[in-house]
This record gives structure tokens, sequence and C-alpha cells, in this order.
């Protein structure tokens, strides 16, 4: 799909720096959300490790 | 009768390695040599520099030819070639079925909780990855192809299941230079990084402390493999396999009903990984293979990826300084090249020895665990972008 040329390695090397800072800072976005999983309730880790095997 | 003793000495001399013993040879054993020194007196990184060290150093010991007048075979290689041992081995890591394995053990040795506590630092993960298109763009500019370029750059990933991941699918001719690099360079990061984190940071910003982060709770830990495998899955097919076994590892850890197999996963099946891996990859460096004029090149470009990806993230922090009103440490930004936990160990180390009671490694911990996410992502869009599947 790229090129194999140095203009191929240059535009391949800043598709993907910069698409992985936007993915990166989805991943990021996504991470932001996690304390409102807190208000589901919360896990007895106590209980979780009895049911152990 | 002279003349017959030395005929019959010289012939036994030619069926030992002896006859066969080269220069290259004695580089390559002082290199392995060198790397147990590190692992022994410096104590980097042992567990990875032990095993390579010593396969590099018989894997160029000389024994005799395999077939009269063939090139001479090591000891080594006698156990590496096809129904030897450690040829199933180098196979495991050739065949894609040892990188996943070592991340499903470190996703049950890790704890994700910083990387969750802290989601603003996730982008370090991918302001630390500029080396890897530094090397690629240079590789491709000193005559590599395109593939081999980006199996080269990915070095910069600092992540050597990943290295290995990308170079099999690339340029799978590459994979004992590459993965030798990647894992040496990993290994040598507490001398690679400091001298960089300091170029660019004075000694006011070295001080910064940062706040204690908030608890993830058991619930966010849970959700966390599961999330993060739908997005990798849906988004990065390529690099699936990878980070489906980091997730199943850690969500073997956190769940606790699963302690039997999060510690096989993460302790007796990743020591035996870490065997079949160290020596699959010291096997491959024999001086006739290994040192060759690519070869040096390679290292050299890992180099290089290495010290722009540190010098990336340590100016993606200062950057993000610019803009955050509770200042965070720029030392933590070279966390972001990956390599759990080594280069998070070197953000506290470096950051503790400017400031006492600085200390750092959780902080660095997010950062580091993002890198891994980092060099994955970058990895599945350079195979997309290159039309690997």
């Amino acid at each position: 799909m790229v090129p194999d040329s140095v203009y191929g390695a240059i535009l391949l090397s800043i598709i993907d720096f910069f698409l992985s800072f936007a993915i990166i800072a989805g991943i990021g976005a996504v991470l932001s959300f996690f304390p409102y999983l807190n208000r589901l309730g919360e896990i007895d880790e106590k209980k979780l490790r009895e049911g152990g095997h | 009768m002279l003349d017959q003793v030395l005929f019959f000495f010289n012939a036994l001399l030619q069926q030992t390695g002896a006859a066969h013993f080269t220069l290259g040879n004695l580089v390559m054993i002082a290199i392995g040599g060198t790397m147990i020194y590190l692992a022994i007196i410096k104590h980097y990184e042992p567990l990875l520099l032990i095993g390579i060290g010593f396969s590099c150093i018989v894997a160029n010991v000389p024994g005799p030819p395999d077939v009269p007048g063939g090139p001479p075979v090591s000891a080594l290689l006698y156990v590496v070639k096809e129904g030897g041992l450690f040829h199933y081995a180098y196979e495991g890591v050739a065949k894609l079925i040892v990188p996943p394995l070592i991340f499903l053990g470190v996703g049950a040795m890790t704890d994700f909780g910083p990387m969750i506590a802290n989601p603003k630092l996730v982008i370090l993960g991918a302001g630390a990855h500029l080396g890897i298109f530094v090397a690629l763009i240079l590789a491709k500019l000193v005559g590599f192809t395109i593939n081999e370029a980006g199996a080269i750059g990915i070095i910069g990933g600092a992540d050597g299941p990943m290295a290995i991941f990308v170079t099999v699918k690339l340029a799978p001719h590459l994979l004992g230079p590459i993965s030798v690099a990647a894992y040496s360079y990993m290994a040598l990061m507490p001398m690679i990084q400091p001298p960089v984190m300091k170029l660019l940071t004075n000694p006011e910003e070295r001080k910064i402390g940062m706040t204690q982060l908030r608890k993830v709770s058991k619930l966010e830990k849970i959700v966390f493999p599961a999330v993060i495998a739908i997005i990798v899955n849906l988004f990065f097919p390529p690099v699936a396999p990878l980070i489906t076994m980091l997730m199943l590892g850690n969500l073997l850890k956190e769940v606790g009903v699963t302690e039997r197999l999060a510690k096989t996963a993460g302790g007796a099946l990743m020591n035996i990984i870490i065997i079949i891996l160290t020596v699959a990859i010291g096997s491959t460096m024999a001086a006739d293979k290994f040192l060759t004029w690519d070869t040096i090149l390679i290292v050299g470009l890992g180099l290089l990826a290495f010290l722009f990806g540190t010098a990336s993230g340590v100016i993606t922090a200062k950057i993000m300084n610019l803009f955050m009103k509770d200042k965070i440490n720029p030392l933590i930004g070279s966390a972001g090249i990956a390599s759990v936990p080594i280069a998070a160990r070197v953000s506290h180390i470096v950051a503790n020895q400017a400031n006492p009671h600085n200390h750092l490694i959780y902080h660095a911990m997010g950062p580091n665990l993002a890198g891994v996410f980092g060099t994955a992502i970058s990895g599945g869009i350079m195979l997309a972008l290159l039309g690997v599947q």
C-alpha cells in the first residue's frame, strides 16, 4: 500500500505517529470514564478470593 | 616419521573447533561476556542478559564441520539445528508462539492501576515513540526495503515481544539482529536513557514532585482488560494476538478466583519462556551471521531509535506541562517508551537522584504501561499500511 521509497517511509511515519497519538488519546478518554464504574457498586475482594481454586 | 605425526596432528586439529576459530568469534565472545558482566555486576536485566550472553558465547565456539569440508558448526548450533532441542525453541519464536505467551505472563504480573488512575499520562505512551519513525526513515535512507525499515523502526518501541512479532511479519530474515538489538538495548536502558533525560531537563524540572494518584477499584481493574481487548481486536487485528494475551493474563490476575493460573502464567511458564527466548536469541549471534554490515546498521539504528524515543517522551511531557495546572515531572515522559518496568525504574531513579524525596515509580508506571499499547498501536498501523496481515 505504501510505496517502497523514502517518500513512502516518511508518509508511513507521519500517518502512524499522529494516528497513534489519536488512538492512545482515545484510550485515555475511555479510561477517564472508569471512575463512573464505581457507581455500580463495590466488589468484595475477600469474597472473590474465597471463591478461588 | 615426524611428517606423519604432523599430518595426523593436523588432521586431528581439523576435526576440532580450534582450527576454525576466527577473530569474529573472539569479538562475539567478548560481547557475550560483556552481557554477562553487566547482568552480574551492574544487575542490568539478568533474566535476559545471562541467557543471551551465554548462548552468544557458545554460538561462537566453532566445532568441527557438520559435513567433511563444510563450514564449522558450533556445539550450540547442533542443538539449534533441525531435530535439536533449541531448534524448537527458535521455531517457537519464529512462528510467533513465544511472544503471545510472554505477553500472557506480563499481563499476569502487571498492575494496570497506575495507567487507569491517571488517563492524562497515557498520551506519553504515544509521545515516546518518535524513535520508531526516526529509525524507520533512516533505515530506508541507508538502503533497507520499506518492510525491513519498519521492522528496524519497531526496535524503538522497546518492547521485545512486539519487535519479534512485527519483524516476523515484515522481515523474518532480520529476526536475529533485531531481537538481539531490542532485548540488549532494553537491558541497557539504565545506561542509555539518563544522559538524554538530563540533557533535556533542568534540575528544577527533575525535582518536580507529583501528587498521589487515586485508588483504582477492583471493578475498574476487572473491566479494563475486557475493554482494551475489545478496542484492540476491533481496530488493530494484526497485533490482536499479543494484546489479547496480555489482557487475558491481566484478567487472570485481577479476578481473584484464578490465582493458580495467574501464578503459573506469570511464574513458571514465564520463566520457561524466558529461558527458551534468551537461548533462541543468543544462538543467532554466531559471528559469521551476526558481524555483517546490515547487523551493524541495525544495531546503530536501534540505538538511535531508543535515544530519540527517550527524548520525544521527555519533550512530550514538557509540552503537556505548558497546559497542565498540576505539573508533571518530565522525567516520567521517557517511561512512555515501554519496556516495562525498566523505563519506569529509570525515571524513578533519575528523579530520586535530583530530589531524594521524589518517588515517581508509580507515576512513571502509567506512561510505561501506556507505552506497551503505544508500541502495539504503532506496529498495528504499520502492518496495516504495509498491507501485511
